[in-house]
C-alpha cells in the first residue's frame, strides 16, 4: 500500500498527463483549420491578384468556404458528444467576428482597399493571440509572427502587397499549423 | 476496502492509462503520440503496452499507413473500468479512508 504522499503524487501525474492530452487535441484539430485557412487566403491573394475588380466577391467566397470548412472540421473532430455544440459555437463566434470587423473597418473607419487588406488579417491574429491565452502557446507565436509579417508588408510590399500577402499571410497560417500538428 | 490496481500502478502504466482514458471511447492513440504524451522512449513504451495489453487494459492495432507500419493504443471497457477505480483508490488513501 502506498501513503497519501505517493497517492497525490500519483494523482499530479494522471492530471498532468490529461492536460497534456487534452492540450495535444486542441492542436490536432485546431491545425486542420489553420492549414486550410492558410491555404483558402493563398488562393484569395493570388485570384485578387489576377482579377483586382472582384476583389470583394472573392473574398466573400473565400470566407464561406473557410467558415463552412471550420465548422465541418469541428463537427467531425471526434471530441465526442459535445462536438455539435463545439461547431456552433463557433459559427457564432466567426459570426461576431465578421459582425464588429465590417462595423469597425466600413462604419466606423471607410478603409481603403489597403487597409482592408491588412486589417482583416490582423483582425484574425489578434483573436489567435486571444485563443493562445488559454488554448497554448502556439496560437500566441503564430499570431506573432503573421502579425510583424503583415505590418511589414503593408509598409513595404508596395504594389506587390497582395502577393507578398499571398506568401506571408497565407504561408505563415499553413507552416503554422504543420508545426502545431508535430507540438 | 478498495486495492490499487498493480497493473496499472507502475508509473509508465499510469501515464498510458491516464492518456488513453483521457480520449472519448473507441479513440486511439498513435505510438508516435503515446510516446511523446507520456514521455517514454520507444522500447519501454512497446513493454508497458503489452504489459497493459496482457491484462486487456488496451488494444494494440497496427497497421500500415501508405508504406509507413502505424500502431494505434486503445483503452478497452475493462481497462477504463480498471483505471477509474484505481483514481478512486488513491482519492480515498488522499482522503484517509484508507491506511
Amino acid at each position: 500500500m502506498i501513503d497519501s504522499q505517493q497517492a497525490s503524487a500519483a494523482l499530479n501525474d494522471i492530471n498532468d498527463v490529461v492536460h497534456r492530452v487534452r492540450q495535444s487535441r486542441i492542436y490536432q484539430n485546431a491545425s486542420l483549420i489553420i492549414v486550410m485557412w492558410g491555404a483558402l487566403v493563398f488562393v484569395g491573394y493570388l485570384a485578387n491578384y489576377t482579377w483586382p475588380p472582384q476583389g470583394y466577391t472573392i473574398w466573400a467566397v473565400v470566407d464561406l468556404i473557410g467558415i463552412a470548412g471550420s465548422i465541418a472540421i469541428a463537427a467531425f473532430s471526434g471530441i465526442g458528444p459535445g462536438a455539435g455544440a463545439y461547431a456552433l459555437r463557433l459559427l457564432v463566434a466567426f459570426l461576431l467576428f465578421i459582425a464588429f470587423g465590417i462595423f469597425c473597418s466600413a462604419v466606423l473607419g471607410h478603409f481603403g482597399p489597403r487597409q482592408m487588406l491588412v486589417f482583416w488579417p490582423l483582425f484574425t491574429m489578434l483573436f489567435y493571440a486571444l485563443a493562445g491565452l488559454w488554448f497554448g502557446y502556439a496560437f500566441i507565436v503564430i499570431a506573432l509572427c503573421s502579425s510583424a509579417l503583415i505590418v511589414t508588408a503593408y509598409f513595404y510590399a508596395g504594389p506587390a502587397l497582395l502577393l507578398w500577402m499571398a506568401v506571408v499571410h497565407g504561408g505563415a497560417l499553413i507552416l503554422g499549423g504543420l508545426w502545431m500538428r508535430r507540438i | 476496502m478498495a486495492e490499487l490496481d498493480e497493473i496499472i500502478h507502475q508509473p509508465l502504466r499510469l501515464r498510458i492509462m491516464a492518456a488513453l482514458h483521457a480520449l472519448p471511447a473507441s479513440t486511439g492513440l498513435e505510438f508516435a503520440r503515446l510516446k511523446k504524451l507520456t514521455g517514454a522512449t520507444d522500447g519501454n513504451l512497446g513493454a508497458h503496452i503489452e504489459t497493459l495489453a496482457r491484462a486487456g487494459y488496451v488494444a494494440v492495432d497496427k497497421a500500415f499507413v501508405g508504406k509507413k507500419p502505424q500502431t494505434t493504443v486503445t483503452a478497452t471497457a475493462a481497462g477504463r473500468g480498471a483505471f477509474a477505480r484505481h483514481v478512486a483508490t488513491l482519492q480515498e488513501i488522499i482522503a484517509g479512508k484508507q491506511p
